[in-house]
């Protein structure tokens, strides 16, 4: 299984950085072979819809789940089209994520955690 | 003749100035282009003629083809298109409306519909003044959709005011870039004197003739006046700091309305802009 | 960490001085300027600028030598940006919206996408916390695309430094830059006065917390110009769930404080100030908890 942990550096000591859309890095870990790459996160700045691209990511990366703190609508929502878990409200690092994932710890979420977090449409 | 009424500043009297303006000529046209928070009806009390919807064209997706619209989603700019395992996922809210998708996604699978973005209202106001407002649909971002349909209705051939939105990027611009003329209004203190600078800077950068009308005279400081001093900007006047003014705005009057002799000072202020224009 | 963005709908309302006023009193914050257009934030915290960057805006749209005049983008602008004159194909860069389907359509491959710089941004120190501010070259698009770039670096300095909140300064009105200012965060005070201007702009920026599911707060500000106002807008709040503040008098001493640069909360025997500074109390309790 392919996970995909929000960070704030490339280690999986680091902690998970709590914005899905924004966050730094993607720790991207692979269950069966117990290997993880660091991607850094180009949607950043994005102009809008920085969670919509960071989940397009996600699902590029092959995630079948992905874990971190805060998730908005927009994310969730094509998350949840690609038919992939989402994991929220997790904190700590991402080596404790993953451990929390294996043994079952992390409940799964429903909707969205936050507010209507509304990446703000590229203005003019 | 078009004049504009600006500010960098909010809430430093914008359409008090335009209103009094417009109620001293009484023949006029006046466009309020703060189509986000538009105030100038509280004072014109126009009676309203027609009401006309502003849209913008937005994509839908015929999913049951089967088509391929990854193109869409790699297309758009604005991030409003996703498409994930086979899936299209559309975010209204970050579209701008520019056709792309149907431009580049699979033929005759992508379709368009017209949504609703605010609207124009035209009306008069007594005793002749052409009445226009744009409005905004809140949480819409397509500002500049309402302001780029008001500004089709500008009508060159009488005197025209402009009721501005504040600051000093692209909604501000959108409307002071039709004027001949700016006023920018302001108030005689740190906050009022930093965004009177900015907004010298754009008019200058848009080549638009202008000068300052200070408002609440009296509240703060003479900075201001050494700014305009210094850069060779003309005071076209001073409104006091008056509580009776402050009262009467709160309900929905007027300065000529409250003091009958401001009407005569309006019409100085235009008749001094006239004079500088040509 | 939470968050709290100070709006109004109407300018002018007393947004800086309180956003400035709480900054002053609060502790473990980041102070962000998100009035972009109009600083002025910074004419209260004096910040000493430790970085700055140039921010890259949105991408306009320019035509080469290679254009052939044959009309395709004209034809399928929707932002009426592209004009033909006399032969000569012109984007207006005041109205492209960076869009690129003209890119896309021209068949002579004339047309680029160029960005360029439309301001710069800024993180700076002040007597009180760290401080996030920015400039927008006069007339620049894209100020709502500069308030996302600066509440990204303050919350990754609120992540990094471990501060426990985030206090903004908003802009007036309730477009681009206003929803930017309040995406993702906790609450928003709305501060209002009592004229028909206020209130009416006082329901519209209401509706764009409500539309993005923020928590509203509200105050009064120049509460004894209209009593009668006053009641309409605590009615509305009543019936709207919003948390009313309360109301701060009219205060000569404000603009005088602002003048010499000095905060209202400190003003002894200031009206205002001491409202603003009960304010702060009710704030903080759900700020920090």
């Amino acid at each position: 299984m392919k996970l995909v942990i929000s960070s704030t550096g490339k280690d999986m000591d680091d902690s998970i950085d709590p914005r899905f859309g924004r966050c730094s890095y993607y720790i991207a870990y692979d269950t069966e072979k117990d290997t993880f790459e660091a991607v850094e996160n180009k949607s950043r700045n994005a102009t809008g819809g920085a969670g919509i691209q960071a989940s397009q990511a996600a699902a590029d990366l092959g995630a079948d789940a992905v874990i971190t703190t805060n998730i908005g609508p927009n994310a969730f929502r094509v998350l949840e089209t690609a038919g992939i878990k989402v994991y929220s409200g997790v904190t700590g690092t991402v080596r404790q994520a993953v451990e929390g994932f294996k043994n079952g710890s992390l409940g799964t979420t429903e909707k969205p955690n936050v507010g209507e977090k509304f990446g703000m449409g590229g203005s003019n | 003749m078009i004049i504009s009424v600006a500010s960098g500043k909010g809430g430093t009297g914008k359409t008090s100035v335009a209103v009094g303006l417009a109620r001293s000529l009484g023949f006029c046209q006046f466009l309020d282009f703060d189509v986000e928070a538009p105030n100038a009806s509280f004072f014109l009390k126009p009676d309203i003629k027609n009401e006309e919807k502003v849209s913008i064209k937005q994509p839908y997706f015929l999913k049951d083809t089967g088509a391929d619209f990854s193109r869409c989603a790699e297309f758009c700019h604005y991030n409003a298109v996703a498409y994930v395992k086979g899936e299209v996922v559309f975010f209204p809210e970050l579209c701008h409306g520019c056709g792309g998708c149907i431009l580049v996604g699979p033929p005759g699978a992508v379709r368009e519909k017209d949504v609703l973005v605010g609207k124009v209202l035209k009306g008069k106001a007594e005793p002749g003044i052409d009445f226009l407002v744009g409005d905004l649909i809140p949480g819409s971002l397509r500002t500049i959709s309402v302001q780029a349909r008001l500004e089709s209705y500008i009508n060159r051939s009488e005197k025209v005011i402009l009721d501005c939105p504040p600051g000093t990027s692209c909604s501000m611009v959108t409307a002071v870039k039709n004027s001949d003329f700016c006023i920018l209004v302001t108030e005689p203190t740190p906050f009022g004197l930093n965004d009177l600078e900015i907004s010298v800077e754009v008019l200058k950068d848009l080549d638009i003739p202008h000068a300052v009308i200070i408002n609440r005279d009296g509240i703060g400081d003479s900075a201001v006046q050494e700014f305009c001093n210094s850069n060779n900007i003309k005071i076209l006047e001073r409104i006091p700091n008056d509580i009776k003014i402050a009262r009467a705005y709160s309900r929905g009057f007027s300065i000529p309305e409250v003091y009958p002799e401001w009407k005569e000072r309006f019409l100085a202020i235009i008749d001094n802009i006239e004079k500088d224009v040509i | 960490m939470k968050q709290i963005t100070i709006i109004s709908g109407k300018g002018g309302t007393g947004k800086t001085t309180l956003a400035s006023s709480f900054i002053k009193l609060a502790g473990d914050q980041v102070a962000v300027d998100c009035d972009v257009d109009a600083a002025n934030l910074h004419i209260m915290l004096a910040p000493s600028i430790r970085q700055t960057s140039d921010f890259i805006g949105g991408e306009i749209a320019v035509v080469s030598q290679d254009c052939i005049a044959c009309g395709r983008c004209e034809e399928l602008c929707r932002f009426d940006a592209i004009k033909d004159s006399t032969g000569d194909i012109i984007i207006d860069p005041l109205k492209c919206e960076g869009c690129g389907v003209c890119l896309e359509a021209c068949p002579a491959d004339a047309i680029e996408l160029k960005s360029s710089r439309q301001g710069q941004y800024f993180v700076s120190d002040t007597d009180f916390c760290p401080m996030v501010h920015a400039r927008l070259d006069p007339g620049a698009e894209n100020s709502g695309l500069l308030v996302a770039r600066i509440r990204n670096i303050a919350e990754d300095i609120a992540v990094n430094e471990n501060k426990k909140a985030i206090i903004i300064d908003g802009a007036p009105g309730i477009g681009c830059p206003v929803i930017a200012s309040l995406n993702g965060v906790d609450y928003a005070l709305i501060v209002t006065e009592p004229t028909l201007s206020g209130i009416s702009d006082f329901k519209k920026a209401h509706e764009v917390t409500r539309f993005f599911n923020i928590e509203a707060l509200a105050c009064i500000n120049k509460a004894d110009i209209n009593r009668e106002n006053c009641s309409i807008i605590s009615d509305y709040c009543k019936t709207n769930g919003i948390t009313m503040l309360g109301e701060i008098p009219y205060d000569d001493m404000v603009p005088r404080a602002l003048s010499s640069k000095k905060f209202i909360v400190d003003i002894k025997d200031s009206p205002a100030g001491k409202k603003i500074t009960g304010f702060w109390k009710v704030i903080e309790e759900r700020l920090y908890s």
